[in-house]
């Protein structure tokens, strides 16, 4: 979408007739991309689509508070980022357990979860990517998987693109050797 | 079903997207609902609730009966509700020949008696309906033509 696009999508947004046809338009260009950032986030399907809903619900209601300060999409991806932290912070305060306990916990339902077909390696990615904190988790799987450049990176999660590959190559480091410890333990 | 770009291993249902679509548009329209429900309260009635609430606990609620005659109260009433049987056994029990046709036509005119039409027929064979003496007392032809007129429901007559 150029800025003219965005413009025009930005302005029939706000605007008391054309906003719910303009609405449709943005969740039918932008479900699947939100969809994966948050699902490499939560990991279970269901959990995914609140999210995901929850992100469409807050763009609507917020939609005439956008000043354009930044691109369309990258507001929207910053409300998906925010809103996958604090639905697993939430998750883990309702089950009364550990952020740390709740992300292993989750990683342990995919072996057998129906909507993951990942092989034993793909699991053990998730493994080591569920060690990471929060922040760094979120860097990784919108770098590694979403594609995102720094600079994108920068301008949703409001960080310096230093701040940000510096955590993007700490990232990759413990998932590294996490994996390697556990090809150790394994042989 | 659509698996991410790179290999995460993860994947979704089946017309999930679309599915997606139905439903949050669904909450979009409840967003048009109005916040409030419209009910109010009277001025302070939250702060002077816990005032209310402590001056009737101090209120002590005396008892018309207390709990020591209770008992006695009890078995007074146990004692009056045997005798009463012990004695009503030995009348003669009323059968419906004993009731008079005036009290039984009151009865059913109140409304007491809970059948409709349909429930009294299953009480009746064909011939009880050829024994009722309907006669020329109660109503004329032409009352009844004009009953059937208005209270019978053609199409189920013609349905029939």
């Amino acid at each position: 979408m150029d800025v003219t696009e965005e413009q025009e999508l930005i302005m029939a947004l706000q605007s008391e007739t054309d906003k719910e046809a303009a609405f449709r338009e943005l969740v039918s260009q932008y479900k699947e991309r939100l969809y994966w950032q948050i699902r490499n986030m939560v990991l279970d399907h269901e959990d995914a689509d609140d999210v995901l809903q929850n992100t469409f619900i807050k763009v609507f209601r917020n939609i005439n508070s956008f000043k354009g300060e930044s691109k369309l999409h990258t507001w929207m991806y910053r409300i998906a980022a925010n809103e996958s932290i604090t639905f697993l912070n939430q998750k883990a305060k309702r089950n009364n357990v550990s952020i740390d306990n709740m992300k292993d916990d989750a990683v342990r339902k995919l072996e057998s979860d129906v909507y993951f077909e990942g092989d034993q390696v793909q699991l053990q990615f998730q493994k080591a990517i569920a060690t990471l904190p929060e922040r760094q988790r979120l860097i990784f799987t919108m770098k590694y998987f979403g594609d995102h450049t720094f600079e994108e990176l920068s301008a949703i999660l409001e960080t310096s693109v230093g701040g940000l590959k510096s955590s993007y190559h700490i990232a990759v480091k413990k998932i590294t050797q996490f994996i390697k410890s556990q090809n150790e333990t394994i042989h | 079903m659509k698996k991410d770009s790179k290999t995460s291993g993860l994947k979704i249902p089946k017309n999930y997207f679309n599915d997606f679509e139905a439903q949050l548009f669904a909450r979009i329209e409840a967003e048009k609902f109005p916040k409030s429900t419209g009910f109010s309260v009277p001025e302070d009635y939250f702060s002077k609730f816990d005032d209310t609430i402590t001056l009737k606990e101090r209120v002590k609620v005396i008892s018309l009966f207390p709990k020591k005659y209770t008992a006695h109260a009890a078995a007074i009433a146990a004692i009056l509700i045997v005798g009463a049987m012990f004695f009503s056994t030995s009348q003669q029990t009323a059968s419906l020949d004993s009731i008079q046709i005036s009290l039984i036509e009151k009865y059913i005119d109140e409304g007491n008696l809970n059948m409709d039409l349909f429930d009294l027929t299953t009480y009746l064979e064909p011939e009880d309906f050829t024994n009722i003496d309907i006669g020329s007392r109660y109503f004329t032809e032409t009352t009844l033509e004009n009953y059937l007129l208005e209270n019978t429901d053609e199409e189920l007559l013609l349905d029939d």
